[in-house]
C-alpha cells in the first residue's frame, strides 16, 4: 500500500524538455489514469515512476519515500507493458515465477504466489504454454499476472489494452477494474483512450505536450473542464466548438453572438468577471447537449451532411459555414443527408472559453 | 494450371540447365568417380579401391584428426568470442559503433593471400611481433612453424581472427531483434545484467548461435587456405594437414580424382552429420 507523489517532475532528453514540471498526488489505493494524445509524455512519466527513465528534475516519492535514486526493483512497483514484454522462451508458469526464482524466493512461497495470480486471472490451464501459443488477451493476463506475483504496492500499466480488439478491450477493462477492487492497491494507468480513462479512473490526469491540463474525477472533467483542451479530450464524440463574439454584458450575464449561425445570440450567466464586449470567444457544446428547436435558449439551423445511425443514438454531422458540428439524437433514425434541421443550445449546457482556450466561468 | 506450370518451367529452363550442368552433374559425377580406380587408363569401376584405401590410410586419419581437433577447439572459442563481441557492439555505452562494426567485419573482406602473409610475418620466429611481445614480457620466443602444437595454435588463431567478427555481426542482428522491454521487465524483476544475459539473451539467441555454429562447422571441415598458406602445406611434416589439404594433394598434385572424390564425400558427410547432431542437441524442447 503506498501513495505516489510527483513534485515538479521534469524530464529532458538532451535539450528537449518532454515533461515540464508535473505535480501529481496519487493516494494510497487510488486508481489514477494518465490520459492525453500520442507523444504527450504519459509513458515517460510512468517510466520515471518505475525507474526505467532518469528523473531530470523534481522528486518522486512512493509510500512517503523519495525514490529518485532507488533501483526500479526496490520501488515496490510492478509494471505491465503495452507489448506485454513476456519472456518468449519461458512457459507461462516460468514467466510468472522468473523474478522470484532469480531472487531466491522460497519455492513454496513462489508456488503459492503463482497459483494465486493464476486463479485471480483465470489462466491456470495455460501454465505450460509459451507466450506465442497464447491469444492477445491471454498474453495480457499473463503480463498482469507477472505483476501480481511481485505483490507490489503500486501497479503501473502502460496502455495495456491497446493491442486488443474492441470486444476484448471492454472485457479486460472490466477485469482490471475488478482486480483493483480485489487487490485494493494503488494503480496508475496510462492510455490515450478517453473511454478507458472515464470508465476505470478514480481520478484522471489529463496531459498535453508535457503539461498537466487538469486533474480530477472523470465526471468532474466532463462537467467542468478547466480549459478547451480538456473539454475537447474528454467525452466522445468530441465537444463542438462554435466561434462567438461578446456583444454585451448585463449584470452577471454575458451575451454572445454565434458568428457562423446568422447572428444567433445566447445569454449566459457567469460567476466570474465577464469578458470585454467585442472579445472573440468560443462556445463549447457537447453533441448530446443539442436540444429540439425551442427547448433551449438559442436556436440554430443546420444542414445534415452525414447521418450515422448506431441504433440507440444517431450522430448527425452538420455543416454551418466553416464549422462542422456533431449532433447526437436519440430518435432521429429517419434523418438523412441534406436534411435541414433546427437545434437548440441551453446556456446551462454550454461552456465558454476565451481565445487562448481558458475557461470563462 | 498445368499450362501455367509448363510456362514457369520454360522460364526456369535456362537456370535449370546451367544448374544441372555445373552443380548437379559434378556432385553426381564425383560420387561416381569415387567408386572408380582413376590411376589406370582407362578408369575402371572398383567400388572398394578408394573407399578401402581411405579406411586404412594413415594420411587420411592424420588429416581427419587435425581437422576435428581444430573444429572442436576453434569453433566453440570463436562462437564464444563472437557472442562477447556482439554484446559489446550492442551496448548503448559504445561510441563509434559503425566503425567497430566495420572493423569486426573487415577480416572477411581482406584477401586470403594477404591475410595469410601477414599472419606468417606476425608469427615469424625472429622478427614477428608476437615473439617480440612475448620477449618483452619476459617469455621465451616460440618457434611457431616448426612444432606441431604452436602451428595448430596459429591456424586456430588465424581462423578465429578471420571469422569471429563475421559471426559477431550475424549475432548482433539477433541481439537487436530481442525487444528492449523484455530486459526492462527483467530489471523490474530484480534480475541482474549478468543473469539477464544467461537467462534471457542466450536462450533467445540460441537459434542464431546454432546457425553460426553450423556455418562454422561446415567452413572448418573444408579448412584449406590457412594450413596451405600460413603453415606451408600442412607443415610441419603434415602436422597441420587438414582434409581440405589432403583432398587438394590427391586431386591436384597426384591427379588421383577417385580418391579425392572419396575424401570430398567424407568431408561433406561429416559436416552434415556433425551439424545434424548439433541441431538435434539444441532442438527446442516441445
Ligand atoms: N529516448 C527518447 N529520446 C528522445 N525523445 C524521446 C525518448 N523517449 C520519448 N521521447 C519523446 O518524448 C515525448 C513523449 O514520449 P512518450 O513515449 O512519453 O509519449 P506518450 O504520451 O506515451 O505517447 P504514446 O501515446 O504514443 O505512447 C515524445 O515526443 C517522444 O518523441
Ligand atoms: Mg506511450
Amino acid at each position: 500500500m503506498a501513495a505516489v507523489t510527483l513534485k515538479n517532475v521534469v524530464k529532458r532528453f538532451g535539450v528537449f524538455e518532454i515533461v515540464h514540471g508535473a505535480d501529481i498526488d496519487v493516494e494510497d489505493g487510488e486508481f489514477v489514469v494518465f490520459v492525453g494524445p500520442s507523444g504527450c509524455g504519459k509513458s515517460t512519466l510512468l517510466r520515471m515512476i518505475a525507474g526505467l527513465e532518469d528523473i531530470s528534475g523534481g522528486e518522486i516519492a512512493i509510500g512517503g519515500k523519495v525514490v529518485n535514486d532507488v533501483e526500479p526493483a526496490d520501488r515496490g512497483i510492478a509494471m505491465v507493458f503495452q507489448s506485454y514484454a513476456l519472456y518468449p522462451h519461458m512457459s507461462v508458469e516460468q514467466n510468472l515465477s522468473f523474478g522470484l526464482r532469480m531472487n531466491g524466493n522460497p519455492k513454496a512461497d513462489t508456488e503459492r504466489r503463482v497459483k494465486r495470480a493464476a486463479e485471480i486471472l483465470r489462466i491456470a490451464e495455460l501454465m505450460k504454454r509459451r507466450p506465442r501459443q497464447l491469444s492477445g488477451g491471454q498474453r495480457q493476463r499473463v503480463a498482469i499476472g507477472r505483476a501480481i506475483v511481485r505483490e507490489p504496492q503500486v501497479f503501473l500499466f502502460d496502455e495495456p489494452l491497446s493491442n486488443l480488439d474492441a470486444e476484448l478491450r471492454v472485457q479486460m477493462r472490466v477485469e482490471i477494474s475488478r482486480l483493483h477492487k480485489e487487490l485494493g492497491v494503488t494503480m496508475i494507468y496510462v492510455t490515450h483512450d478517453q473511454t478507458e480513462a472515464m470508465t476505470l479512473a478514480d481520478r484522471i490526469v489529463v496531459l498535453n505536450a508535457g503539461n498537466i491540463e487538469q486533474i480530477g474525477a472523470p465526471l468532474d472533467l466532463y462537467d467542468d473542464p478547466a480549459n478547451r483542451f480538456v473539454a475537447g479530450f474528454v467525452g466522445s464524440p468530441k465537444m463542438n466548438f462554435l466561434a462567438a463574439q461578446v456583444v454585451g454584458n448585463d449584470g452577471s450575464a454575458t451575451v454572445v453572438e454565434l458568428a457562423n449561425h446568422g447572428g444567433a445570440r445566447l445569454r449566459k450567466s457567469l460567476s466570474g468577471a465577464p469578458p470585454a464586449v467585442g472579445a472573440e470567444v468560443v462556445l463549447g457544446v457537447r453533441p448530446e447537449h443539442f436540444f429540439e428547436a425551442g427547448e433551449g435558449d438559442c436556436d440554430i439551423a443546420v444542414k445534415a451532411d452525414v447521418a450515422e445511425h448506431l441504433g440507440s443514438v444517431s450522430y448527425i454531422y452538420a455543416n454551418a459555414g466553416p464549422e462542422e458540428l456533431i449532433i447526437e439524437r436519440e430518435a432521429s433514425r429517419q434523418r438523412a443527408t441534406g436534411d435541414h434541421m433546427v437545434v437548440s443550445i441551453k446556456a446551462g449546457r454550454s461552456l465558454l472559453f476565451d481565445k487562448s482556450g481558458a475557461r470563462i466561468r | 494450371m498445368r499450362y501455367q506450370n509448363a510456362t514457369a518451367y520454360r522460364f526456369l529452363a535456362p537456370y535449370l540447365l546451367i544448374f544441372s550442368i555445373f552443380w548437379l552433374w559434378p556432385i553426381i559425377s564425383s560420387f561416381l568417380i569415387s567408386f572408380q580406380a582413376t590411376r589406370t587408363v582407362p578408369w575402371r569401376f572398383a567400388p572398394t579401391f578408394n573407399w578401402g584405401r581411405l579406411i586404412g590410410d594413415p594420411a587420411f586419419f592424420n588429416a581427419l584428426k587435425n581437422t576435428l581437433l581444430i573444429l572442436v577447439i576453434q569453433v566453440p572459442v570463436m562462437i564464444t568470442l563472437a557472442i562477447v563481441m556482439a554484446v559489446l557492439l550492442n551496448s548503448p555505452l559504445l561510441k563509434a559503433r559503425g566503425l567497430f562494426r566495420f572493423a569486426f567485419f573487415a577480416p572477411v573482406v581482406v584477401g586470403e593471400v594477404a591475410y595469410s602473409a601477414v599472419f606468417r610475418l606476425m608469427f615469424n620466429l625472429d622478427y614477428g611481433i608476437i615473439n617480440k611481445l612475448l620477449n618483452s614480457v619476459g617469455l621465451p620466443r616460440i618457434d611457431w612453424f616448426s612444432n606441431v602444437t604452436p602451428a595448430m595454435a596459429v591456424i586456430m588463431i588465424a581462423v578465429t581472427w578471420r571469422w569471429a567478427g563475421y559471426n559477431a555481426i550475424i549475432l548482433l542482428a539477433g541481439l537487436q531483434s530481442i525487444p528492449q522491454d523484455v530486459y526492462e521487465a527483467a530489471t523490474l524483476d530484480r534480475v541482474s545484467k549478468l543473469k539477464q544475459f544467461f537467462y534471457i539473451t542466450l536462450p533467445l539467441l540460441k537459434p542464431i548461435i546454432v546457425f553460426c555454429a553450423v556455418l562454422s562447422i561446415i567452413g572448418t571441415m573444408q579448412l584449406f587456405t590457412e594450413p596451405f598458406l600460413i603453415t606451408e602445406r600442412g607443415g610441419p611434416g603434415g602436422g597441420t594437414e587438414t582434409l581440405g589439404l589432403l583432398l587438394y594433394r590427391q586431386g591436384f598434385r597426384s591427379l588421383n580424382f577417385g580418391y579425392a572424390s572419396a575424401i570430398a564425400y567424407t568431408m561433406a558427410g561429416l559436416a552434415i552429420a556433425i551439424s545434424l547432431v548439433q541441431l538435434w542437441l539444441t532442438r527446442e524442447p516441445k
